[in-house]
């Protein structure tokens, strides 16, 4: 068992999506506990991965891929997991969108890369997501983080249009919200009163930690 | 294809050979030195012995180019180190010869010493596009005819690459190769291995100084290599064009290749420049100026035409401190020689023309030849690079970060990796380590490298004869 959980790590670590649902897959299959295979096998990857991104030995590929072999393994597992009240480890439910008008993907995808090393359930809606779809989906899934990414001057102000909505829907005091892109700054994030700012992938996690607690 | 660069057209070389050829029959070099003049006499040059010059024939030159060698390699004490020439890409020294150093701390110069070039040996050694350790400064804490042996003891202590210096008086000829046979084992093997070499710099206008130049032929005995360095400056030493100051420079070069493949057929030379122009209201030399660059670039293809190795004057400037002037003025006297194809840009760490040296100076200069290597790599659009398929899979939006092409091949040397010294982070990383500059991330290096000390010290019986051979230098010269 010791060997399928070090191949589930090394999958992640390699980003080898395929590889990585079948092992999920094999787990099941031979009876393992899907908290024990996510715990020990696909956790412990994709945190030596987001660890060797942080000292500079992983580039952006090599993140995004061992994040979305994370998730392909997830999918996999997800339905047991749900079964099994104890649950995996998980540091926290997030929302990440490139604001509507804006179809700049590549620092969203980053940050969430980033997010699901670090244990954090990501839900990526994509770019351009209508202002209505981001509050849509966190209506139905309740998340506790929401992340919105503009990389436009002329899109950054959907920023601070999602936030009007989440507080006309009296949603604004159940989740904490993150901002971030090229154009946006601290300054910025309390003017239009998000909780946060960051500039890199890196901060956004410590910053979703701190507002987690 | 690779990035390159000329500043000569083919016949504009022409014209040049053919003018120094013109200087060096008709209007004569200065060699002052009857030993020369024999040579010389005995080679087929028409010499008038009062005016201690000689008339060279473009056969006499063309002689010259036939015996000297077209490939030799510039050893270094440590074999992994050993520079081949000509080389695949163009490499750096360290660039000489100053006479302080710019302290980091205190902002202000001091006297340059030996611990002073020990350290400079010590990074050097650090830095991966260094191959070639020309003394950055004269130690004034020895005295002055010492100067040249214990600067070289010292770098051969403390440094694992090739070693270039001057031998401005014959007596040190044999100081240096009892050094070099101390660290080799034999005279054979100093021969063979040639892991010290010289820098021989012509007097301008059109003249040899009778020192240098007999240590430098005596030296010739022993293969040693010679860089030749003709240094006019344009408007005082040297006529007011750029042209005519290159026809000088190089007649001034071929009557050194002359003279030493005369004295020993075969000695291995390295066509070297250091013209410039100057300042016309203090007369200062100046190194960092883009007609300094031009005349250098052109100097390097006259090396390639008549192919021999070059090293050839760069990476200079003339501020003061480490920061925008200098940063400027070493890229625009660094990026023409790469792309002319100069084997080694000579060189690193100076600054003020060449007067003052500086550590930090040495790891900034790292990244400028680091960033001028990649930049002459140009565009590879050979079929490794062909990635059609994944433009096709990808398809309209998306993205290439999950290709497998992408992870492989942003770990090649297509793309630059900068050293720590270049910031490429965001805002509040850059502010989170405390709004570093270049200067400081430099100095930090400099620290580290010199806590860990040499990489390689000699050998405790070779350590012990260059101390003595150094003692008595200061003793006797």
């Amino acid at each position: 068992m010791e060997k399928l959980f070090e191949d589930m790590r090394q999958s992640v670590i390699d980003g080898e999506e395929d590889l990585a649902a079948q092992l999920a897959g094999q787990a099941l299959e031979e009876g393992i506990d899907p908290v024990m295979a996510m715990d020990e096998g696909f956790l412990k990857g994709i945190s030596e991965a987001g660890r060797l991104y942080e000292e500079g030995e992983f580039f952006l590929p090599e993140l995004v891929c061992a994040a979305d072999a994370m998730k392909a393994a997830l999918e996999i597992l997800d339905v047991e997991l749900k079964k099994n009240s104890a649950g995996a480890k998980n540091s926290g439910k997030v929302i990440l969108a490139t604001v509507q008008g804006d179809v700049h993907d590549i620092g969203k995808t980053i940050v969430g890369a980033m997010m699901t090393a670090n244990g954090y359930e990501v839900h990526d809606l994509g770019a351009d997501v209508p202002n209505e779809e981001v509050l849509r989906v966190a209506a139905e899934i309740q998340p506790d983080i929401i992340g919105l990414s503009a990389l436009l001057t002329t899109t950054m102000e959907e920023q601070k249009n999602v936030i009007d909505m989440l507080s006309e829907k009296n949603m604004r005091d159940k989740v904490k919200v993150m901002v971030g892109g090229a154009p946006v700054s601290r300054e910025w994030s309390s003017r239009i009163g998000a909780d946060g700012y960051s500039d890199n992938a890196m901060d956004a996690v410590r910053l979703a930690d701190s507002l987690m607690q | 294809m690779l990035m390159t660069g000329q500043v000569l057209s083919s016949e504009e070389i022409k014209k040049i050979h053919e003018g120094s050829i013109r200087l060096l029959r008709e209007t004569g070099i200065k060699f002052p030195g009857e030993r020369a003049m024999d040579i010389l006499e005995a080679g087929g040059a028409r010499v008038d012995r009062d005016k201690e010059t000689a008339y060279i024939s473009e056969d006499m030159v063309k002689k010259a180019l036939k015996t000297a060698p077209k490939k030799f390699t510039l050893g270094a004490r440590n074999s992994a180190f050993d520079l081949e020439m000509p080389s695949a890409s163009s490499s750096y020294n360290l660039d000489g010869t100053g006479v302080s150093v710019l302290e980091y701390d205190s902002g202000s110069k001091h006297a340059a010493g030996v611990k002073d070039i020990a350290d400079a040996a010590v990074v050097f050694d650090d830095i991966d596009i260094g191959t070639v350790l020309w003394l950055p400064a004269a130690a004034q804490d020895v005295p002055g005819g010492a100067r040249g042996i214990v600067g070289t003891g010292t770098a051969f202590m403390n440094c694992r690459k090739h070693f270039q210096d001057e031998v401005k008086n014959i007596r040190e000829v044999r100081y240096v190769m009892e050094m070099a046979k101390a660290i080799l084992g034999s005279e054979e093997e100093v021969r063979r291995r040639k892991i010290y070499s010289v820098t021989y710099c012509t007097v301008a206008p059109l003249s040899h100084d009778r020192e240098m130049m007999e240590a430098t032929m005596e030296l010739t005995k022993y293969e040693a290599p010679v860089l030749i360095y003709p240094m006019p400056a344009c408007g005082t030493t040297g006529p007011a064009s750029l042209y005519s100051n290159i026809v000088m420079a190089n007649a001034e070069a071929l009557s050194a290749l002359v003279l030493f493949q005369l004295t020993t057929p075969g000695t291995p030379l390295i066509f070297g420049a250091a013209l410039g122009i100057v300042n016309m209201r203090s007369g200062i030399f100046l190194e960092g100026a883009p007609e300094t660059s031009v005349q250098l670039m052109a100097m390097t293809e006259m090396g390639k035409y008549y192919g021999l190795p070059t090293i050839v004057a760069g990476c200079l400037t003339d501020a003061k401190v480490p920061g925008m002037q200098a940063v400027l003025e070493k890229f625009l006297t660094s990026m023409p020689l790469v792309l002319a194809g100069v084997d080694v840009v000579q060189g690193i760490g100076l600054l003020e023309s060449s007067m003052t040296l500086s550590l930090e100076q040495m790891l900034i200069d790292e990244e400028i030849g680091r960033l001028c290597r990649r930049l002459a790599q140009g565009v590879d659009a050979s079929p490794d690079k062909e990635l059609f398929d994944d433009i096709a899979a990808v398809g309209q939006e998306g993205h290439f970060l999950k290709q497998k092409s992408t992870r492989k091949l942003f770990r090649t040397d297509e793309f630059y990796l900068p050293g720590s010294l270049i910031d490429r982070g965001s805002y509040d990383e850059w502010t989170n380590m405390g709004s570093p500059d270049m200067f400081s991330k430099a100095h930090e290096r400099v620290s580290a490298i010199l806590k860990e000390g040499p990489k390689e010290p000699l050998d405790s019986g070779a350590e012990k004869t260059i101390k003595e051979i150094m003692d008595e230098a200061v003793a006797k010269l």
